[in-house]
C-alpha cells in the first residue's frame, strides 16, 4: 500500500487559507466592539470572499475541506480520505 | 512608553536547595494600556505576518514567551 505523498502546494495553499482565515477572525473580533467601522467591514468582506475563493480552489485539487454540505465533493466520495486535519 | 515585560527580584533563601532564579519577569501586553482600541490602527502588510505575530495590528503585538529568558 503506497503511502500517500502530498505535493508542496497542498501545504502552501493550506497555510494561505489559514492566514487569511486568521485575518477574518481578527477583524470579526474587532468588529464585535467596533460595529460602525466601515473600513474594517469592507476589509472583512474582502477577506471573507477571498477565503471562500481560496477554499473552492483548494478543494478542486485536494478534495473537500468541510462536509455536511459546506464543500463540494469529487468523484468518488472522498471527504473521509486521509489526511485528516490532525494528520496534516 | 510601556514595556512588554516587567521584572522583579524574588527573595532567595540561604537554604535554597536548587539554583535560584534571581530575576523573574511577567508579560504586560499592550492591551493593558489601551482602554479602547482606536479605529484605523496600522495593520501588518501580509496575512502570513499577522498570523505569525498573532495579531493583525503591530501596536497590539506582545512577544510571549519572554525572548530574553532563553527557555526557562
Amino acid at each position: 500500500m503506497t503511502t500517500k505523498k502530498l505535493p508542496p502546494e497542498y501545504y502552501q495553499m493550506l497555510e494561505e487559507i489559514q492566514a487569511n482565515d486568521f485575518v477574518a477572525l481578527e477583524l470579526n473580533l474587532y468588529l464585535d466592539t467596533h460595529p460602525n467601522d466601515f473600513e474594517a467591514i469592507k476589509q472583512f468582506n474582502d477577506v471573507s470572499l477571498k477565503s471562500m475563493e481560496m477554499k473552492v480552489e483548494f478543494e478542486k485539487h485536494f478534495g473537500p475541506l468541510m462536509n455536511f454540505g459546506r464543500s463540494f465533493s469529487n468523484y468518488p466520495w472522498n471527504w473521509k480520505d486521509a489526511p485528516w486535519p490532525w494528520q496534516v | 512608553m510601556f514595556t512588554q515585560f516587567k521584572y522583579w527580584k524574588p527573595y532567595i533563601s540561604p537554604f535554597d536547595p536548587c539554583e535560584p532564579i534571581r530575576i523573574k519577569s511577567y508579560s504586560t501586553p499592550p492591551q493593558l494600556y489601551i482602554q479602547f482600541q482606536p479605529p484605523g490602527l496600522p495593520q501588518y502588510p501580509t496575512a502570513k505576518q499577522a498570523l505569525h505575530c498573532g495579531t493583525l495590528w503591530p501596536d497590539l503585538f506582545s512577544p510571549y514567551p519572554n525572548p530574553e529568558k532563553k527557555g526557562n
